[in-house]
């Protein structure tokens, strides 16, 4: 009895739905948390994280 | 900028609890530098190798030019396509192997190094573990392009590494920069990971996993091993693997570039950082399923490659949401555009990611797929992606990183615009013809004349007709080249105008508190509800993902779920369900001298040109037989299904020419079809056969549940293949062709391929069919 046989007995082909349901629906949930208001003020934040490199004293972007 | 950047600091602080200690820290550019010299010395490296794999095609008949006096006055030419260790299929791999994983390679790294460190407000972690990635993965560059050329190769596109450097790769992706990198996000000083370094822990953890999973092998040798998967399930694999190392080591990581070294170089935020995250979020769950559309019409079940398609398609609306944000970072900026090369570089960079991620897609609709697969158009697609994307944006970041890391001037602007003119002029030529002699090829394929027939029966018509078409290639590719040997020329020139010691900045910020105190749990705004409504409605206001955003560990678990779960859903069915790869009772093992023939074919690198997949189209079946199953291949390990014809599909080659025809069509491929582009193989006929090593090749085949029987006892593998070998060498006589070849290297090759393909015209042998059927699989 080999691997595949036993799984070759499982009914395999839902799973990939149910997979593929679950993805969309946690997708969904990052959109709907990313564009919804509270988030905001962080986005706006985050965005200019890239220009906080300069922690030096004279401060200032390069 | 600096009052901006005082204010957002302000913003982030308030609410939180409080922080730690002021600290002070010391950038690492001492490995950024490096990394910057590597990607530089292996990009000319690639593109040289490239161009001369470029000429290999295009020489051929020059080299034949026979004047009307007899003699060949470019003769001399031949020293570039006919040497053993140079040929087109030994080189390929090594072309390849350069652009993406050491020149694309070291420049993500450089990426990585400079900027995880910036958005992290940390050094990198260990400076041992720095040094020991830098100079393991310059090791392994270097072990790649002396193996490949001695033939030692797995013929696994894009994975060619025989298995101990696999494990190097392994040890140093992971062990070293995987650690140093996750152990510097751990110690950061910023709380809010920045969008770029989603995109890096993405990267790192599934070009992990794929490379584990696609690369296991059981070892034959130091320099040989074989593929624990075989046939339909390899095809799945490596594609699988080949589709998202384009997605997670060529797009991934060069998207968090975009995202940091773009607004720094506009000197302004990202358009929309909400859409950053959405491009994140579809890229890492919807990528990962496309790999099947590397193989539609083959022997891989038709809902497999659908389903790849599916997702494919899908893959445009975050490929373009990304594009559209890069581009909209320039808005209001144009103008600099103008005057920036190093924003020229990156807006071209941007424009052919939109073009190549709205072409991939396209060419994953099985109908266009049928006419492109095989073909240059495929050739086109990954240099608009390699040389479009990945160059452009690596030389925009090298440009704007060299006075930052020398710490002086650019050399020469102006060298710098004319790289820019150079490489977008180079690369127009190089797609553009290439396109063309995609289509022009695919075309006279399927091409049929009016009764019926083909109207080019002749494989060979439908190579010279490109050759004019490959000339332009060479002529774009050179440009290109020459951009970049401008590119290192102006870093050295700038190098050498270093101060005698760099400066090292001291910069200081508070380290993040033990404790966080994360924003309290919103309240439901429902009223009057019941209460799994309300507990949805706190669930819709998000709050628990911003919890989770600024956890590296948790975040990386999250990504390798989403990763791992995709692949599952995609690769368990082919590997685990019987029904889908039907056993055929005639397909049997190869024979011990056929196995080591075909070990040569890998090692020649003969998959390069030569596919062996006949597919169900009415164009193909007329002209090679029969279309492949999936039970043909339940044998091979690994599958030679390959990706490009440059020359005719092997699948059904067995017995439709002579072995004497063979063995003359390998020693001068010239001297039966002259306008062949082949090169020869006369090395062949001359090096001898490893009859001594057979047994052991055979006893792993039997390790991975191939059916060899007593086959694996001592010595009766090396009787067989000599037996089978002087019986083959003998015939060969017959025919009229050489003699005294039988201990020679072809003959096990022409035993191979005059098996190609033959067994599902035989008769089901008499020994216990229901056994042989059970064991096929």
């Amino acid at each position: 009895m080999r691997l595949s046989d036993i799984m070759g007995q499982l009914d395999l082909a839902t799973y990939p739905i149910i997979a593929l349901v679950i993805f969309l629906a946690v997708f969904a949930g990052v959109c709907v948390r990313v564009f919804g208001k509270r988030y905001a003020a962080e986005i706006d934040r985050a965005a200019t994280l890239p220009f906080e490199d300069s922690t030096r004293p004279e401060g200032g972007a390069q | 900028m600096s009052s901006q950047t005082i204010q957002s600091n302000a913003t982030s602080k308030a609410g939180h609890a409080a922080e730690g200690p002021m600290e002070r820290f010391i950038y690492d550019d001492a490995t950024v530098r490096k990394f910057v010299a590597a990607t530089v010395l292996w990009g000319v490296v690639a593109m040289l190798v490239g161009l001369l794999v470029a000429l290999q095609l295009v020489l051929p008949p020059l080299v034949n030019f026979t004047t009307e006096s007899g003699s060949k006055p470019f003769a001399f030419l031949s020293i570039l396509t006919g040497f053993e260790f140079l040929t087109f299929g030994r080189l390929r791999p090594l072309h390849t192997n350069a652009a993406i994983f050491a020149f694309a390679g070291n420049a993500i790294f450089a990426a990585i190094y400079y900027s995880t460190q910036r958005l992290c407000k940390a050094r990198m972690w260990s400076d041992m573990l720095s040094k020991l990635h830098f100079w393991g993965w310059q090791l392994i560059i270097v072990c790649a392009a002396l193996t490949l050329p001695l033939g030692i190769t797995t013929s696994k596109e894009y994975a060619e590494l025989e298995w101990p450097i696999d494990l190097m790769i392994a040890v140093v992706w992971l062990g070293f920069f995987g650690t140093n990198f996750f152990m510097t996000l751990k110690n950061r000083r910023e709380r809010h990971m920045y969008v770029a370094l989603w995109f890096y822990i993405a990267t790192i953890v599934t070009v992990t996993v794929l490379h584990v999973f696609n690369s296991l092998a059981i070892p034959v040798s130091l320099t040989k091993s074989y593929s624990v998967y075989a046939g339909v399930q390899d095809a799945m694999m490596q594609w699988w693997y080949g589709h998202n190392a384009v997605a997670f080591f060529l797009t991934t990581p060069f998207l968090g570039l975009m995202y940091y070294f773009l607004p720094k170089a506009a000197d302004r935020p990202v358009y929309s950082y909400r859409l950053s995250i959405i491009h994140f979020w579809s890229l890492v769950f919807i990528y990962i399923w496309a790999g099947p559309h590397h193989l539609h019409y083959t022997a891989l079940p038709s809902w497999a490659s659908t389903l790849g398609m599916l997702f494919s398609v899908m893959l445009w609306m975050p490929s373009w949401g990304g594009m559209i944000n890069g581009l909209l970072t320039l808005r209001g900026a144009w103008n600099k555009v103008t005057a920036d090369p190093i924003l020229k570089f990156f807006v071209v960079g941007i424009t052919f990611y939109g073009m190549s991620t709205f072409e991939g897609p396209m060419l994953s609709v099985k109908t266009v797929n049928a006419l492109s697969h095989y073909t240059d158009w495929t050739i086109a697609h990954v240099h608009a992606g390699a040389l479009g994307w990945n160059g452009f944006m690596i030389f925009g970041m090298l440009y704007w990183l060299a006075p930052r890391l020398y710490q002086t001037q650019l050399w020469s602007k102006k060298l710098m615009a004319t790289h820019f003119w150079l490489s977008t002029v180079g690369i127009v030529l190089y797609v553009l013809s290439i396109y063309a002699a995609g289509l022009t090829q695919g075309l006279m394929w399927r091409a049929f004349d009016a009764v019926g027939q083909l109207q080019y029966p002749d494989f060979v018509e439908t190579v010279t007709t490109l050759i004019p078409m490959y000339w332009v290639r060479v002529v774009g590719g050179t440009l290109y080249l020459t951009g970049m040997i401008l590119c290192a020329f102006n870093l050295i020139k700038t190098w050498q105008t270093r101060p005698a010691t760099y400066e090292e900045p001291v910069h200081q910020a508070p380290a993040l508190a033990k404790t966080y105190q994360d924003a309290a749990q919103p309240a439901s705004r429902l009223e009057a509800n019941v209460e799994f409504g309300h507990k949805g409605d706190v669930w819709m206001q998000g709050w628990w993902h911003r919890r989770w955003e600024r956890l590296p560990l948790k975040f990386t678990i999250w990504v390798i779920i989403a990763v791992a779960t995709a692949s599952l859903m995609e690769l368990l069915p082919t590997l685990l369900i019987k029904g889908n790869v039907p056993t055929i009772a005639s397909v049997q093992p190869y024979t011990p001298l056929e196995l080591a023939g075909r070990d040569i074919y890998i090692s020649e690198g003969c998959y390069n040109c030569h596919s062996q997949m006949v597919r169900p189209l009415w164009a193909e079946t007329l002209r090679y037989g029969e279309y492949s199953k999936p039970g043909e291949f339940v044998y091979d390990h690994p599958f030679q299904w390959g990706s490009r014809r440059i020359g005719p599909d092997l699948a059904r080659e067995g017995g439709k020419q002579s072995h004497d025809w063979h063995v003359r069509h390998l020693e001068n491929p010239q001297q039966l079809i002259p306008q062949s582009i082949m090169p020869g193989y006369s090395h062949l006929l001359k090096g001898d056969t490893d009859y001594a090593g057979i047994g052991a090749r055979v006893r792993v085949m039997a390790m991975l549940g191939v059916p060899y029987g007593t086959m694996v006892n001592e010595g009766e593998a090396e009787k067989a293949a000599r037996e089978q070998a002087a019986t083959l060498a003998a015939d060969l006589e017959k025919q009229g062709g050489y003699a005294n070849l039988k201990d020679k290297k072809v003959i096990a090759l022409v035993a191979y391929l005059q098996r190609l393909g033959t067994d599902i015209k035989k008769a089901v042998p008499e020994a216990e069919p229901a056994a042989k059927k059970s064991a096929a699989k």
